[in-house]
């Protein structure tokens, strides 16, 4: 109960800053050292609520000193399992925020706290109080958890005996994940937090698929579908592989079924153009196929500008959300650009032609290397025609599919008035693809009289208030 | 010829040229670029939307508040209407007072719609019909617009044809309030909607048509900082003085000054929100506002008691009507340049500028009325150059000195008369007291409190000027009444919109509380202060607008920083976003419907009850109007409660006569259709209001909590929210609110870090059945927790349906 303790716990002051007026104590950061780390363990290996302090304790530590500090936990439960560490332990940063007077910074060995002036003024006076207020939230929120035990090291000596061990299980965790594949387990996740707003949306999370909103990854439905298995997240058993290369599964189908009420029956996971996954409203990236290359651009949220096509972020998301398959864009979150099976079924990075310079930034390390310098972004081109030609001159592995359009289009250039020439009505509006298609700019007005005058316009508005049609007599 | 079709066309083979088709007669029109279907109800009637209406007040009925038990509407009458007795022509309390409120909504209505009017008429014939509405990166650029009307403007000239339903409409529902007619609260009380709603419409076109052609931020989070407050004006120069709403004035003196290198010469102040739209002119590029906020119609007269403004400029809406007398006594010039505020004043439109400078300057005449936009703008600053040195060689005085001040307050009588009058009950006698001892401290705190309405001079039979010596005690706090505002960004941009989606729906953005409207507060202007800062450390999203956007810039921490430059301006949790000036509000409705129409990807054309529908079971926001004074706040409160937005005004909001109040123990009133199955499903008493008065900021807070949960919210979504309302309850009541239990559905709805403790009192007192070994609740909730559950007012929606 929170009375027990001498400060308030709310999620009000996870956005605390403590600054160093205001610090009593600082701890690990990065003038010194620290980790956090949960560990799996058995029943019977595990005290429930037993805390163990190495070192000084808080009420022993000067006033704007330095300690170094770690924090290990150690949980059991019939349903823990040592998949669920990391989930756990980034609660540990949560829960540190969200008592008054403490702020946590960073996760694993990067961890960097703070305790304040104020908190330790009203009686926080021991890393117990901490510990336990810790603890019991882990078990208030993630009720699989049936015992735990923390011990916290403020003792130099001891974390740094211990910091390697925890470097190790970080590093065996990472190769865990990213040796982890679709094929490798037979359960996926269903996420429907958003179908609150977006009722009809499906999110399909597995080891290679991120959520689109970015914000759940396969273990983090693992361990939600563990606390509650009839909540938003649930497992998909994921049946028969129907086709490795796009990710067609036929539990995936049989659940897009179900959620969709019938509207969808397949969806391919790592597939771009056919059967493409639903998309919600917050994805934070959207793909967009650009015909006139036979490629594939992806442009964030972050980007104001306007992609190749001549359209922006939000034009092209108005078109892709809701949680509906739209073929020709797709949205997903930003990690999958770091999934091994990223586009699979459409050619997977040897489609991406174009993408604004900060994200390309930001996942450059994920795009193959020899691909890297090849993908346009908008300090690069700005329309379809400067975009096909720096992919000719990169020599980008799209041009290969073009072989064929290449002879079509030859033929075509031969003749470009008669292709374009407009009739005596007009081309509808389609104003935003319009600088793609711009032809020169010369043409006869009213007719391919011979002789007479030319009349070129250029860069002008003509505004008809009224056209009044009357029949000729 | 048929295919021939009004629109913006290009042709492929020219480069650049664009042709626009207005009308066509003769032909059966055709409009191009219908893609989407139009919903059904584009353009409603007064009755198209009664349906929706009347359900949502079925749940929420009206409670009235008479301030009168009489009509004296016609000639029959007055009459009495108390007792239950009709009037000569029919007509019921109940009715008469829904018809009173009514037309308080329409007033405020027209007042928006009317500036929107002005603003298209003179921006369309500076710019041009086919001048594109440029609104930041944005899809959805007019959502009330789209969503009521049916059309997607994308340009000024498209604009013309959504005002000129909003006009059509307002005519019908002032047509009903004529005496006799319409016999039935309930629909008078739709009809109140319906103007609330073309409210909203008319506030975005105003605010489109000017962020498009006026270069004002455009979805800007970092739209710059402007200095507010009384204390910052520099009296040393000429000071040229600005009031009212409708910026089309100021910005031709913006343009006149900067041409003319007059920059630096003349201090530029503004009240009110043609104060925030100033801020706002040519700040799309960057760059910081030189033009200064003086503060809300609080600090008119004050402004202008202290003698400081050399030329007054008025436009439209919320100005004093006595701006021209208090000016005369005082030997400022006042030029009038809206149709709405003339003063009597001589029309010198078409006159030169010379003369009329002359004119005014000797004091042949104490104001102009200058329709002419650019004329003004060239008069008032030439006029402020040339007055300002005459002023102080006449040594104009305007406030009493010290000596005057003490002898002033010995001469109160302490009769009571200015206290029974004062809006606010102010405890001026206490402060007339303490004055004559030497101690103005009861005066400035007073000055915060006081809306200088006024109303004390008249009533005091000693003749004191009771405002003025309230002014007078004050000066040292007026002196260091210096803030920032940030100047209105727009609308939100249809990403941001689509970046916090994933907070909105997780549910760790607990809500969205709307800070708006006028200065009328019971408390003074900190109140606001304390409200946004709680509201902020917990992190939901602050979206304010006009006065209470300027009052929120006036108050500093201890680190001498206002909330602005503390707090972000995104669209995201605990971020503080200052959308612009009144008619900025119609970009908080505006924000709703996008969320609709990106999250679920509903239809938003002409398609206004689904969207409504929508917005009143998921978006957890609600509208605070303070210090609501005027008709338009009851109007766009009332545009927001037909959307489905509760609303919370502060006291003095009791004397719009009527509430909108669920009553959360009938529980047949609880209850949706679940559009899955058509099921029955039962949902919490939240919102349980639309639209009610609170007392103090106190009661406010936790209220807001509460009104945030919504019946789809997710679990994390839900125990957020509920671990907000019962600390809220706690740190401001000092009580555990008596109606937690009936929020939670499972024990993950609990807050996280008091879940044992409240199951406990769950199974103590209320009698939950609790599986202790699993902390599970296995038995007490009315409702069960369903994330796909698909919450709906609407039986047509439901599968199956149509």
């Amino acid at each position: 109960m929170a009375d027990e303790f001498p400060f308030e716990i709310s999620p009000m002051f996870e956005g605390e800053r403590i600054r160093k007026e205001g610090m009593h104590v600082e701890l690990a950061g990065p003038k010194s050292k620290g980790f956090e780390l949960v560990r799996a363990a058995d029943m019977s290996e595990v005290e429930d609520g037993r805390f163990t302090l190495i070192g000084p304790d808080l009420k022993d530590m000067e006033e704007g000193s330095r300690h170094p500090f770690a924090m290990v936990y150690k949980i059991a439960g019939e349903l823990v399992e040592a998949d669920l560490e990391s989930i756990v332990e980034r609660r540990n940063h949560e829960f540190q925020n969200y008592i008054q007077g403490m702020m946590h910074l960073n996760q694993r060995d990067d961890v960097w706290i703070r305790i304040g002036k104020e908190a330790v003024g009203k009686g926080m006076n021991s890393f117990e109080q901490i510990a336990k207020a810790v603890m019991m939230l882990f078990k208030n929120e993630l009720p699989f958890i049936e015992k735990v035990e923390a011990t916290y090291i403020t003792d130099m000596e001891e974390v740094e005996k211990q910091v390697d061990n925890a470097r190790d299980v970080y590093k065996a965790r990472d190769e865990r994940t990213r040796g982890l594949h679709d094929e490798d387990v037979d359960t996926f996740y269903g996420c429907t937090l958003c179908a609150s707003f977006a009722p009809t949306n499906v999110c399909v999370v597995t080891p290679d698929r991120i959520s689109l909103c970015g914000a759940i990854n396969w273990f983090d439905g693992r361990a939600a579908a563990k606390v509650d298995p009839e909540g938003p997240q649930f497992a998909i058993p994921k049946g028969e592989l129907l086709d490795a290369e796009s990710g067609e599964y036929s539990g995936v189908n049989e659940f897009a079924k179900k959620l969709s009420s019938g509207e969808y029956d397949r969806i391919k996971l790592h597939s771009f153009l056919e059967y493409p996954h639903t998309s919600c409203g917050c994805f934070e990236v959207v793909g967009f196929y650009i015909p006139e290359v036979d490629a594939i651009g992806w442009v964030d949220r972050d980007f104001a500008g306007t992609a190749p096509n001549g359209l922006q972020f939000s034009t092209m998301a108005g078109q892709t959300g809701g949680g509906k398959q739209v073929v020709g864009f797709l949205g997903i979150g930003v990690n999958y650009f770091r999934s091994p099976k990223f586009i699979q079924a459409d050619g997977g990075w040897n489609r991406v032609v174009w993408m604004p310079k900060m994200l390309k930034e930001k996942v450059f390390q994920d795009i193959p290397e020899d691909l890297r310098d090849k993908i346009a972004t908008e300090e690069d081109v700005k329309d379809i025609e400067a975009l096909r030609n720096f992919l000719k001159e990169k020599k980008h592995p799209i041009i290969e599919r073009w072989v064929e359009e290449e002879a079509e289009e030859e033929a075509k250039e031969d003749a470009p008035a008669q292709a374009a020439a407009p009739q005596a009505g007009f081309a509808l509006p389609q104003m935003m693809q319009m600088p793609a298609n711009f032809m020169p700019s010369a043409m006869p007005m009213m007719g391919s009289g011979s002789g007479g005058v030319r009349i070129i316009l250029k860069n002008a508005k003509v505004t008809v208030d009224k056209i009044i049609i009357q029949k000729q007599d | 010829m048929s295919k021939i079709s009004t629109g913006r066309f290009s042709i492929e083979d020219l480069e650049n040229v664009q042709i626009t088709i207005g009308k066509i007669v003769g032909a059966i029109e055709k409009k191009v670029e219908e893609e989407g279907d139009m919903g059904p109800t584009p353009k409603p009637g007064v009755s198209g939307l009664r349906d929706w209406d009347h359900q949502v007040l079925s749940r929420y009925q009206p409670v009235y508040t008479p301030m009168c038990d009489q009509c004296c509407y016609c000639t029959f009458g007055k009459c009495d209407l108390g007792g239950n007795k009709e009037g000569a022509c029919g007509i019921n309390l109940g009715a008469h007072q829904s018809r009173e409120f009514l037309l308080r909504v329409i007033t405020g209505a027209a007042a928006h719609s009317g500036h929107g009017r002005h603003l298209l008429h003179y921006l369309i014939e500076r710019y041009g019909r086919d001048h594109p509405l440029d609104l930041g990166p944005s899809n959805l650029l007019a959502p009330n617009v789209q969503m009521v009307t049916g059309i997607k403007p994308k340009t000024l000239g498209d604009l013309e044809e959504a005002i000129e339903y909003v006009e059509e409409q307002l005519t019908q529902l002032l047509a009903t309030v004529h005496m006799g007619q319409e016999g039935a609260a309930v629909d008078f009380e739709s009809k109140a909607m319906h103007g609330g709603m073309l409210d909203h419409v008319g506030m975005e076109i105003s605010d489109l048509a000017q962020v498009s052609c006026l270069g004002m931020p455009k979805s800007d989070p970092d739209a710059p900082l402007a200095e507010i407050g009384m204390g910052c004006i520099d009296a040393t120069k000429p000071v040229l003085l600005v009031i009212g709403h409708n910026v089309a004035g100021v910005a031709n003196m913006i343009d006149y000054m900067h041409e003319n290198k007059l920059s630096d010469k003349i201090e530029l102040g503004g009240l009110c929100c043609t104060a925030i739209d100033m801020i706002r002119y040519q700040m799309d590029t960057g760059g910081k506002p030189y033009a200064k906020v003086v503060g809300t119609l609080a600090k008119e007269l004050k402004m202008i008691r202290s003698g400081i403004p050399d030329v007054i400029v008025v436009d439209e809406q919320c100005v004093r009507a006595d701006v021209l007398d208090e000016a005369k006594r005082l030997s400022i010039p006042v030029i009038t340049t809206n149709e709405k505020i003339m003063y009597g004043l001589r029309n010198r439109s078409k006159d030169n500028a010379d003369t009329i400078i002359e004119d005014l300057a000797s004091g042949k005449e104490a104001g102009a009325l200058i329709l002419d936009l650019d004329l003004v703008g060239e008069v008032a600053p030439r006029l402020a150059l040339k007055v300002a040195p005459m002023r102080k060689e006449k040594g104009i005085k305007a406030l009493p000195n010290d000596e005057e001040l003490a002898a002033l307050a010995a001469k109160c009588v302490h009769c009571g008369a200015c206290e029974l009058v004062c809006p606010n009950n102010l405890e001026i006698m206490d402060a007339m007291k303490a004055c004559v001892e030497g101690d103005l401290t009861k005066f400035e705190i007073l000055h915060d409190h006081c809306v200088a309405c006024g109303r004390c001079d008249q009533d005091c039979p000693k003749d004191i000027p009771v405002l003025d010596v309230i002014e007078k005690a004050s000066q040292k706090v007026i002196s260091q009444e210096k803030g920032v505002v940030r100047s209105g960004r727009g609308q939100i941009s249809d990403p941001e919109i689509r970046q916090e989606g994933v907070n909105l729906v997780m549910g760790t953005t607990p809500g969205i509380i709307a800070l708006v409207g006028c200065s009328n507060y019971p408390e003074g202007t900190k109140d606001l202060y304390r409200l946004a800062e709680e509201m902020l450390k917990r992190n939901y999203i602050m979206v304010t607008s006009g006065c209470s956007a300027m009052d929120l810039g006036m108050y500093k921490d201890e680190e001498g920083k206002t909330l602005y430059e503390r707090y972000p301006a995104k669209f995201l949790g605990g971020n503080l976003i200052n959308v612009g000036s009144c008619v900025s509000n119609s970009h908080i409705s505006g924000t709703a419907i996008k969320v609709a129409a990106i999250f679920a990807q509903r239809n938003i054309t002409g398609n206004y009850e689904e969207i409504a529908d929508y917005v009143m079971n998921r978006i957890g926001a609600v509208g605070v109007a303070w210090g609501a004074y005027s008709q338009k706040a009851v109007a766009i409160g009332t545009g927001c409660n037909r959307l489905g937005i509760p609303v919370v005004v502060g006291p003095h909001g009791s004397k719009y006569r009527r509430a909108l109040i669920g009553k959360p123990y009938e529980e047949e009133h609880w209850k949706l259709y679940d559009a899955r199955n058509g099921e029955t499903l039962p949902i919490p008493a939240s919102p349980e209001f639309l639209l009610t008065t609170v007392e103090t900021v106190e009661e406010l807070m936790p209220m807001l909590a509460k009104n945030c949960i919504r019946p789809s919210d997710n679990n994390m979504g839900r125990m957020i929210k509920l671990t907000h309302y019962i600390e809220l309850s706690q740190k401001y009541l000092g009580q555990m609110p008596d109606d937690w239990h009936r929020f939670v559905r499972t024990e993950t709805d609990l807050p996280l870090a008091k879940r044992e403790e409240l199951l406990k009192i769950l199974e103590k007192e209320h009698g939950w059945e609790i599986d202790w070994k699993r902390k599970k609740i296995i038995s007490g909730p009315k409702m069960k927790s369903d994330v796909s559950a698909q919450p709906t007012n609407l039986k047509r929606l439901c599968k199956g349906e149509c």
